[in-house]
């Protein structure tokens, strides 16, 4: 389907210059997955690769389809998106403010500094044991994770984007009669949504990641479960089911923050 | 609203940071501001003028002197104005559209929306921008930007105006056309106004009163009458009275533009 749409509303080239389908970022993009897909598949049927090994595209589908009709595949992905964004909220809510805070406090500055520097460049996937310690292995345990995946890119970012507002646009506030309180929320909380959302891409990242992991380590639901699982008794076209579940959330995720960085051009002057 | 004449008493202000030596922003500076005029201050680079205007707006506490506001019918002391600044780097909020900066101090106000749109829309159209109401500033160019910044300004009615160098970042042709149109604002306005400029040009051309600061550290070297017929526009340009003051300013500026290139202070400000 992208296939053909992309072709029709590709690039706005001169009439002049003979247009070509590869230039079109789209058709090259998606051609080269079916490509991919078409040799795989062949070549897979000519040398008879075994499916547990390497099932092919073909067979894949056949298990998504089968998986997702009644084998409970929609409530795993819908407990995975669950846990991954309502920790990525939570996470986004504090964060937002944390951040202002330590932006616009000295002593909150002082303080956040070591705690960062100390706990952002854990990787958090060593804290699921003490978590699982700590939580059990329910859903506490896996907002838990969630959030702290996101918290800290959401947190320094929103420090760097508050901590780069133009000192201008506060003079011309408080010129036009804003409090401190409207100062943060109309001029430097604004200003550094552009930060904000370059750290919600790399926090939201993270919590896909440790989310599906803890699954794996402990789930008995969610994707990484599921993947777990059919990896253990060798259903090797449920493991590729899942995996294009997650590549496929992943595009999602990327295109819809890719569109929403669009939309906040306005945000940047000139 | 009574008319408040602003006084500079011997108001001086000198950055001391712990760790530098300190800086005199402006030494000690004896002034007063008419109610209904437009005084300009002219200066060379980094003598302070901005940071009177600061001082002026209440951003900045002076080190020395004091600063009054005298009601100008009795003379009796009395609070700061309402004040609203025009600044050199026009400062819109990027994410705000036209209406939406124009409106933002009457947001912050919390005034009725259908008062608060009627303001803004009439404010929008004394800068001859009606139309372009939901455009985004970068959308506009320099020119259009600062109107909305004027706008901006003369939409929370205030008893003075401060223009910091309003027409400093623009080209020399649009400048022109914004001077003639501030001058023509200000002069059925009955504005208080102070203007601070680099340009002998613009401040003639809008003031009543120049003020001639000395290179840093600030001082008022000269106060200087323009009784100039209004209204004025680039017509009087030609006036040989015109060319009278701006040799006389000329003359007092040159002198202090030399001393602060000399004395390696002259900065980008």
């Amino acid at each position: 389907m992208s296939l053909t749409q992309a072709t029709k509303d590709g690039p706005q080239q001169p009439a002049s210059e003979r247009y070509s389908p590869l230039d079109d970022p789209r058709v090259l993009g998606w051609g080269s997955i079916a490509l991919v897909l078409l040799v795989w598949e062949f070549t897979a049927r000519i040398f008879g690769v075994s499916a547990l090994y390497l099932p092919r595209p073909s067979q894949i589908v056949v298990a998504l389809v089968a998986l997702f009709g009644s084998g409970g595949l929609a409530i795993d992905l819908g407990v995975t998106l669950w846990r991954i964004f309502a920790g990525f909220a939570i996470a986004l809510a504090c964060g937002t403010i944390l951040g202002l805070w330590i932006a616009t406090s000295f002593r909150a500055r002082a303080v956040a500094d070591m705690f960062i520097a100390a706990l952002y460049p854990l990787p958090k996937i060593t804290l699921i044991p003490l978590l699982i310690i700590w939580l059990g292995t329910g859903g506490p345990f896996m907002l838990t994770i969630s959030f702290l995946g996101a918290i800290f890119p959401i947190v320094i970012n929103t420090v760097l984007g508050v901590s780069q507002c133009d000192p201008g646009l506060v003079l011309a506030a408080r010129d036009l009669g804003a409090k401190p309180q409207q100062i943060m929320r109309r001029v430097l909380l604004p200003s550094a949504i552009p930060s904000i959302f370059a750290g919600m891409r790399l926090g939201l990242g993270v919590s896909i990641i440790l989310v599906v992991a803890a699954e794996m380590v402990v789930g008995k639901t969610g994707l990484g479960a599921r993947l777990y699982l059919a990896g253990q008794i060798l259903e090797t076209e449920q493991v590729f089911a899942v995996l294009i579940v997650l590549a496929i959330l992943g595009i999602i995720v990327t295109k819809l923050q890719d569109a929403v960085d669009a939309a906040l051009g306005n945000w940047r002057v000139d | 609203m009574p008319a408040v004449a602003i006084e500079f008493d011997d108001v001086g202000l000198t950055f001391a940071p712990a760790s530098a030596a300190p800086t005199i922003a402006l030494e000690a500076v004896t002034c007063r501001f008419e109610p209904g005029k437009v005084t300009a201050l002219i200066g060379p680079s980094g003598c302070g003028k901005s940071t009177l205007l600061q001082i002026a707006r209440g951003f900045l506490e002076p080190t020395r002197g004091r600063l009054r506001f005298r009601l100008a019918e009795s003379g009796a002391e009395t609070t700061r104005p309402a004040m609203s600044t025009v600044w050199q780097a026009f400062n819109l909020f990027p994410w705000l559209t036209v209406i939406d900066n124009v409106a933002f101090g009457l947001d912050l106000a919390g005034v009725p929306h259908t008062e608060r749109n009627a303001r803004a829309g009439n404010a929008i159209a004394a800068v001859d921008l009606s139309g372009f109401e939901y455009r985004y500033p970068r959308q506009l160019s320099g020119g259009m930007r600062q109107r909305v910044g004027l706008a901006r300004a003369l939409v929370m009615e205030p008893e003075v105006l401060l223009l910091d160098e309003p027409f400093g970042a623009l080209d020399a042709q649009t400048r022109l056309v914004l001077q003639e149109q501030l001058a023509q604002l200000v002069e059925t306005g009955g504005t208080t106004a102070i203007l601070v400029t680099h340009s002998i040009e613009e401040a003639i051309l809008l003031a009543d009163t120049i003020l001639v600061m000395t290179a840093r550290p600030g001082r008022v070297a000269a106060q200087i009458e323009v009784d100039l017929p209004r209204p004025r526009s680039v017509a009087t340009t030609k006036d040989p009275q015109f060319s009278a003051l701006f040799d006389r300013i000329y003359g007092l500026l040159r002198e202090e533009v030399m001393r602060a290139m000399i004395s390696g202070e002259e900065t980008n400000a």
